[in-house]
């Protein structure tokens, strides 16, 4: 008798347990099902490519021919070429140049616009607007207003007296950098303004408030309230900042690439160089080569800032 | 149950099969295709089976209707595509050709990376330029087309020596149908005015530069430049070649000295435009010419159409650049007139082509002399220059008058402004980067050179 109980307890159990992991799995099936159109995507065109540059990077390989391995000798071959060097120290110097410029014009930007002024919406319109505006265009329209006779070397000329043989060529030589720096500041701060923005709004009323009444002056309010308070803020823009500073590309292709696309030893940046070395030579292996350098810089830049970000949390 | 069960696994398999047969599909045509092509090509077929056993012509495919994908560029601004397709379609009518514009601007890449992914894209290519004709040999995407010439008895003399300088370990992969060399465009108004000669046809550098130096103005408003150099390096380096006896192949650059020193200093004098404000401004050729204060400029052939159908639509002002006409190129001391740089579009067949008797057949109309007569008429110049095809060309309405620019397309030496190496989009890169650091001043012209020397030496003593 009990053992006739027990045996149709145990069936009940297992068909219990039966069920509830089919409902288990149907549960992942539907899971997964949600998560495989953004997956497979991602895993067709990024992941897979990405993995198979970190082979192609130890191959010569033209795109079409079979594959050869060629062990390191294509990073050997970077310390000797004068255009990446070139490249890697143009690509340096403009991430110097630009993140901080940026993060700077941008927090500025949104405690200016931040405040209760007059026309403000339209303001912060302005100060986006060059985000928004196609590339092509405003880059364009910069090299109208920096070339040789353009309305920048006019100010210089007739403002400042400087000689019109001394008068800067923007796109050429050293000052290249420096017109990409200022592009891509003027450029890209409306979108950071944006973020910071956000962030200040959720900054707490009460904290200021508090500060007031302690008799602190703006300043002090600045360097003890806003600025911790924007410290997660402003690890994100400078993430996002440092890893599109090293992507860059149309910037430097559209101010200095003229009708052929070419830069010289002074206007060349990483990617372009890339793109030079696997899509016009087709010399896949070493373009890949060159992009395993890209990445290493930039995973060592932000390790370095996720360090950063620990340690101000821990203290 | 069941049914919800069944209708999240058939959409999981929808979904995969979404995703993963959009990334197969990405590299077929369809997408590319005109929309008009699939009504034409129902046409010719139903055309085609009518009239198959009527039709007595030898058909490269038996009268049976074929399609070939052609690659080419800038459709409506290029005359001369639509002319061979239909002057070819006209005599093959079981043939459609297929155009498939794929732009101007990076067509060599956008065609390599096309072909990388599947060879059978196009049956049929233009080949723009010779590091473009480099790079798809290497890949293996062109067919070798010696068998077929010898088999169709072609006369590679008729191409005056271009298909040598483009030979691959002793093959050939295209055929050359358009053949430019460069000319020196000028306008005869600045001359007037300035009351100066003409250029001839026959000026050594040394009467070119003082010609230039002679005719130009810095008078306010209404300054002329008496010479114009595009960006290109082949508008500077490439009076270097002339001789004969050197060539961007020599890994050695000193040759481009004195002709870099020549135009740096013209531009010093004001007798031509910066390079760096040429390049920062994106200043066309044409629309430099055109703008009526320049006096002469170093062009490709390519441009006598341009001029000629702009200044008929009342694009270019005639009375700015209407009075214009060509003098051969100028030449170093000892050399012969008549030497000058040319470049050369030719047409290939892909290694995936599904039909390449047709596909050949096509190439063979397009670079021989049917072909030929198709270009002059659209005021192009052909590969194979006959002396008919001359006559079309200056002959055409619009075409400068005077005997001296007829006598201008008379060519005695042509050098490519590229040959044929293994690396030779490498080498060209170097130079074009280089290039433009001496021109902007970045590098001084020793400076510059010796950075040629040694990248390039390295790349062709490895």
């Amino acid at each position: 008798m009990s053992e006739g109980k027990k045996k149709e307890e145990t069936v009940q159990n297992e068909a219990l347990i039966k069920g509830r992991e089919q409902k288990e799995r149907r549960r992942t099936l539907v899971a997964l099902s949600f998560i495989a159109p953004n997956f497979i995507g991602f895993a067709v065109f990024t992941l897979i490519p990405v993995v198979f540059a970190f082979v192609l990077a130890f191959t010569r390989w033209d795109g079409s021919n079979p594959i050869q391995f060629a062990g390191i000798s294509n990073f050997t071959k970077l310390f000797s070429d004068k255009f990446f060097l070139a490249a890697l120290k143009n690509t340096i110097i403009y991430c110097i140049g630009t993140v901080p410029l940026t993060l700077i014009a941008s927090l500025a930007l949104a405690i200016l616009l931040n405040q209760q002024i007059c026309g403000r919406g339209i303001f912060r319109t302005v100060a986006f607007f060059p985000y928004v505006a196609s590339l092509v265009a405003v880059t364009a329209v910069w090299k109208m207003l920096f070339s040789q006779s353009g309305p920048v070397n006019a100010i210089l000329y007739y403002v400042f007296h400087v000689e019109n043989k001394d008068l800067p060529q923007w796109f050429v030589g050293n000052l290249v950098m420096v017109s990409y720096i200022l592009f891509s500041v003027w450029k890209f701060m409306g979108y950071y303004m944006v973020i910071y923005l956000a962030g200040l709004q959720g900054i707490s009323k009460e904290l200021y408030e508090a500060a007031s009444l302690d008799g602190a002056n703006t300043w002090q309010k600045f360097t003890s309230i806003t600025w911790p308070q924007l410290k997660p803020t402003t690890f994100f823009v400078s993430v996002m900042l440092t890893i599109n500073c090293f992507k860059v590309f149309d910037v430097a292709t559209l101010l200095a690439g003229g009708d052929n696309n070419t830069l010289t030893i002074s206007s060349t940046v990483l990617v372009h160089y890339i793109y030079q070395k696997g899509f016009i030579e087709w010399d896949l292996g070493y373009a890949s080569a060159v992009a395993m350098v890209l990445f290493l810089l930039v995973l060592a830049v932000t390790l370095i800032q996720f360090k950063g970000e620990k340690n101000y949390a821990n203290s | 149950m069941k049914k919800r069960k069944f209708f999240s696994a058939v959409m999981a398999c929808s979904m995969v099969l979404a995703l993963t047969g959009c990334g197969g599909n990405s590299t077929t045509p369809t997408t590319t295709q005109a929309p008009t092509t699939t009504a034409s090509q129902e046409t010719t077929t139903t055309a085609a089976t009518t009239e198959a056993s009527t039709t007595t012509q030898a058909q490269p495919s038996g009268g049976e209707a074929v399609t070939l994908k052609w690659a080419i560029w800038d459709q409506d601004a290029t005359p001369y595509w639509i002319a061979l397709k239909d002057a070819y379609e006209e005599k093959n009518d079981n043939v459609t050709i297929e155009l498939i514009d794929l732009g101007s601007s990076d067509y060599m890449t956008v065609l390599a990376t096309q072909l990388s992914g599947d060879t059978s894209t196009f049956d049929v290519v233009t080949v723009k330029d010779v590091p473009g004709y480099a790079t798809l040999v290497q890949k293996n995407t062109i067919e070798p087309l010696d068998d077929y010439i010898s088999k169709a008895n072609i006369d590679l003399s008729l191409y005056g020596g271009a298909t040598d300088q483009i030979m691959v370990d002793g093959k050939l992969y295209q055929l050359p149908f358009r053949n430019d060399f460069w000319v020196l465009f000028y306008n005869k108004d600045l001359f007037d005015k300035a009351g100066v000669e003409y250029p001839t046809n026959d000026m050594t550098f040394e009467q070119y530069d003082a010609l230039a130096r002679q005719v130009s103005s810095s008078d306010f408003g209404s300054s002329v430049y008496g010479a114009h150099y595009h960006t290109w390096r082949s508008a500077v380096q490439l009076f270097g070649v002339l001789d004969g006896e050197h060539s961007i192949l020599s890994g050695t650059y000193d040759f481009f000295k004195p002709y870099y020193e020549m135009i740096l200093n013209q531009e010093a004098d004001g007798i031509c435009r910066s390079f760096t404000n040429l390049k920062t401004e994106g200043l066309h050729y044409s629309a430099a010419f055109s703008g009526g204060d320049v006096a002469m400029m170093n062009m490709g052939s390519w441009f006598i159409s341009t001029m000629i159908s702009n200044l008929q639509s009342g694009d270019y002002d005639s009375s700015l650049c209407g009075n214009w006409a060509i003098a051969k190129y100028p030449h170093a001391e000892g050399v012969e007139a008549g030497s000058t740089l040319g470049t050369i579009t030719g047409i290939a067949v892909s290694t995936g082509a599904s039909n390449k008797d047709a596909a050949w057949d096509f190439v063979e109309f397009v670079s021989g002399t049917e072909g030929a007569k198709v270009m002059a008429e659209t005021g192009n110049f052909p590969a194979i220059m006959t002396s008919e095809a001359m006559d079309i060309i200056s002959s055409l309405d619009g075409f400068p008058q005077d005997e001296q620019s007829k006598a201008a397309l008379e060519v005695s030496n042509l050098y490519l402004e590229v040959p044929y190496a293994e690396n030779v989009s490498e080498i060209n890169s170097i130079l074009d980067s280089y290039h433009s650091s001496i021109m902007s001043g970045e590098m001084t012209i020793d400076e510059g050179i010796a950075a040629m020397n040694d990248a390039i030496g390295k790349i062709i003593n490895k």
